[in-house]
């Protein structure tokens, strides 16, 4: 039983650790740099930063 | 491209901590509990059931009973549970190792069924509630299993377990009689089992008031 | 696709090359037949659910309703509901949105689409089946997973072709920034097939012993929620409220943080619904723990969509789908708040058992899930089809039901629920009143009912219009031709 414990438990910590250093390695390499430009690609030259996309359909 | 493998590695190792937890864990440290010996008699707790009773579990998943009574006391640290005599000691790991399918529940719209066959213990007075709630417990909102039941004529001699004490608009016309079926009787038979009032090592019951 | 050198893979700061209306047109209608199935069914099963509901909630308050019969009883037509509104309506939607989404955010089109159609059919089949089994007694009345062990195969096997396919578009995105909205997406991808597959093989096709089974029940039934469906969820808000009022989310840091410590903290919360049951005492604990730390992503989000729309609050008059989004939003950071506060073990002793949990479910289902997918169907549909909308007054219609029907309903079972708690609470009160004290609520939770029923059906009514082509043709492959002009004016 205890081993299993150990397992379990060293298995858990060392999860949570490798999680923390792709998390370190992630903003290391520019995944979290210029988060302005990552916010912007969802805006094209045809429909660029301040043009809205959605209205209610007008009667025409 | 590198970076794909990288994040799927860091979301599955999040996702995995919890799995090891929530998951592994208890699969390992409670899934394989054994029943303990009872000295005074030579049984074990929790006492096995009969084929009735875990046939009845069945149809007590397949009507969804679950969706309105729990099965599970609280320990009074947490809850006043046991002030409300929904049974005289929490109820352990141990206590559900019997069951294919564990009904703890999320849901008190009807009582809690950890304990029923402690406070029930007359299997006409189960049928009577299945078959019209309303007739035994006037404010019941528990919807009616009358399809459980079988209307039939009497031939001869009124059936052995037939209803009785059905009165009023429930009775059957004179000549009838209301008989359980196989599903009905196998649920009862299931209720009946439920007590949880014997002493485990992890809980033990409290000393006598 | 363009071979990469090993520095731009690592530092992938290149400006991401913009894309020309006409090849978002075409990627938008590469995803056109699998994602308006998607819709389609979803909404079928939308109605389905809603009237499955509304026959469970009246059941409530009138026990002699529709009791003659095994397939009507409350004990299945509660989880028949469940089940459709989960696996037929959210599901799909929710399927719909994503694919929809990263397609978009991949800039590449779907490529075989048919085989994404087979799979949509596919699962439809195992939800109807599995629900037809609920209906017929063949639940083990394990929650959220009551789908015979029948029917889940075929959504499996339905899914695995889904998921593969999302993680494959994904793999063959055009370089540049990968937007927050395709983490969540990936993650949800990945995390799904986990999550099913461990809660079926453990509780259904060859159950595990004892009290394990609540463990894993409640592991999967949160999760399924919190690493599934929301992920989906905040990846349409994310993209919809910047994208529709024309400016970039307020800080792209805080939606990253948000991601992780949503899928580090959600991933252990399942055990708040099992206070005080029968497990060790570290579990509950680690998992109410978590539930409070959930504070950290769902300020986070709240944070962020509040300084994104801030000063932009009369976008809600004129845009349907941020109307629908925004009021998902808030619904989340509200629902999300209750949780945790409905974890916290002396609230939750009173909560616990009660209509109150029945209303934190349909807040966040309902009101933060549903209302987010109807806000990105109304965008995505009129791309799909080239067409307008047909009224503008269907769609406001349609909000203020769905949104007096959510509020009403959420309200009354709330308050039911802490009158009904209490009374489980005290000793000296009998069980009887518990029941005294919901009921009122339970014929106003009836008939907000009925307002969400008749608001699916006016939505519906616009889908089908929508496939029919009834209506305003689109002027152009992604605009409307009068918000240009409104642009110049915000």
């Amino acid at each position: 039983m205890t081993a299993e414990l150990i397992l379990i438990f060293g298995g858990m910590l060392a999860l949570s650790g490798s999680a923390f250093v792709a998390f370190c390695w992630s903003v290391c390499n520019g995944q979290m740099a210029r988060p302005r430009e990552a916010a912007l690609t969802i805006f094209d030259d045809d429909e660029p930063v301040g043009l809205p996309t959605d209205r209610f359909p007008s009667r025409k | 491209m590198n970076k794909l493998p990288l994040f799927v590695i860091g979301v599955l190792c999040t996702f995995a901590f919890s799995w090891l937890g929530l998951v592994v864990y208890p699969f390992v440290k409670l899934g394989h509990l054994e029943p303990v010996p009872d000295e005074e008699t030579g049984g074990y707790f929790p006492p096995t059931l009969s084929g009735a009773a875990v046939a009845g579990q069945q149809v007590y998943a397949a009507n969804g009973c679950i969706y309105c009574h729990s099965q599970q006391v609280r320990p009074a640290s947490l809850s006043t549970d046991i002030a409300k005599e929904v049974g005289p000691r929490r109820t352990v790991a141990r206590d559900y190792l019997r069951e294919r399918t564990v009904f703890l529940g999320t849901m008190r719209t009807g009582p809690d069924l950890a304990n029923v066959g402690l406070r029930k213990t007359d299997p006409n007075w189960l049928h009577r509630h299945l078959y019209e709630p309303r007739s035994v417990t006037p404010w019941s909102i528990m919807p009616s299993y009358r399809y459980l039941y079988k209307m039939q004529k009497i031939q001869g001699q009124p059936s052995a377990n037939a209803l009785r004490e059905l009165s009023g608009r429930h009775a059957p016309e004179p000549g009838y009689e209301v008989v359980p079926t196989d599903d009905a009787n196998a649920l009862v038979a299931y209720l009946l089992s439920l007590k949880r009032n014997y002493p485990l090592p992890e809980a033990p019951l409290p000393a006598a008031k | 696709m363009k071979s990469q050198s090993l520095l731009t893979s690592i530092h992938p700061a290149t400006v991401p090359d913009s894309l020309a209306s006409h090849e978002r047109a075409e990627i938008d209608a590469s995803t056109r037949g699998p994602v308006l199935l998607f819709f389609g069914c979803s909404v079928f099963w939308l109605l389905v659910g809603s009237l499955l509901g509304l026959v469970a909630a009246w059941k409530m308050t009138h026990p002699g309703l529709l009791d003659s019969m095994a397939w009507l009883t409350f004990g299945r037509i509660r989880p028949a509901h469940l089940n459709v509104v989960v696996y037929g309506w959210a599901f799909q939607a929710g399927i719909g949105v994503a694919l929809w989404l990263m397609a978009r955010l991949c800039r590449i089109p779907l490529l075989h689409a048919k085989l994404l159609v087979s799979a949509t059919l596919f699962w439809n089949l195992g939800v109807l089946i599995g629900v037809l089994g609920i209906l017929a007694g063949d639940s083990r009345s394990v929650e959220w997973l009551e789908l015979p062990g029948y029917a889940t195969p075929i959504l499996f096997l339905a899914y695995a072709c889904i998921g593969v396919w999302a993680v494959i578009m994904f793999r063959y995105r055009r370089p540049g920034h990968v937007y927050v909205s395709q983490w969540y997406l990936l993650a949800a991808f990945l995390w799904f097939p986990w999550l099913y597959a461990t809660a079926n093989i453990l509780l259904i096709w060859q159950p595990v012993q004892g009290s394990a089974q609540g463990a894993v029940n409640w592991w999967f039934a949160r999760n399924v929620l919190g690493l599934w469906l929301t992920p989906i969820g905040l990846a349409s808000a994310f993209y919809m409220i910047p994208k529709v009022l024309g400016r970039p989310i307020h800080s792209y840091y805080l939606s990253l943080l948000g991601f992780w410590a949503l899928a580090l903290f959600y991933s252990w919360n399942g055990m708040h619904h099992l206070i005080g049951g029968p497990f060790p005492a570290w579990m509950i604990s680690a998992s109410v723990v978590a539930s409070i730390l959930m504070i950290i992503p769902v300020i986070t989000v709240a944070i962020n969509h509040h300084m994104t729309m801030k000063g932009h609050f009369e976008a809600l008059k004129w845009s349907p789908t941020l109307r629908f989004t925004v009021f998902g939003a808030m619904a989340y950071t509200v629902v999300s708040l209750q949780g945790c506060l409905m974890a916290i073990p002396s609230l939750n002793t009173i909560t616990h058992f009660t209509d109150y949990t029945i209303g934190h479910a349909h807040l966040g289902l309902y009101g933060f899930f549903s209302m987010m997918m109807f806000g990105a169907i109304y965008y995505i549909v009129p791309r799909l089809v080239g067409w307008e909308w047909p009224s503008a007054t269907m769609i406001r219609w349609h909000f203020w039901l769905a949104a007096t029907g959510v509020l009403l309903m959420v309200g009354a079972l709330t308050i039911g629920g802490l009158l009904q708690g209490l009374a489980l609470y005290d000793p000296k009160v009998s069980f009887q009143s518990s029941l005294d004290f919901a009921t009122p609520f339970r014929w106003v939770r009836g008939i907000s009912g009925f307002l969400l029923l008749a608001g699916h059906l006016v939505f519906a009514c616009l889908f089908v219009q929508m496939l029919l082509k009834i209506g305003h043709r689109r002027t152009g492959p992604a605009l409307f031709t009068e918000s240009k002009t409104e642009a110049a004016s915000l």
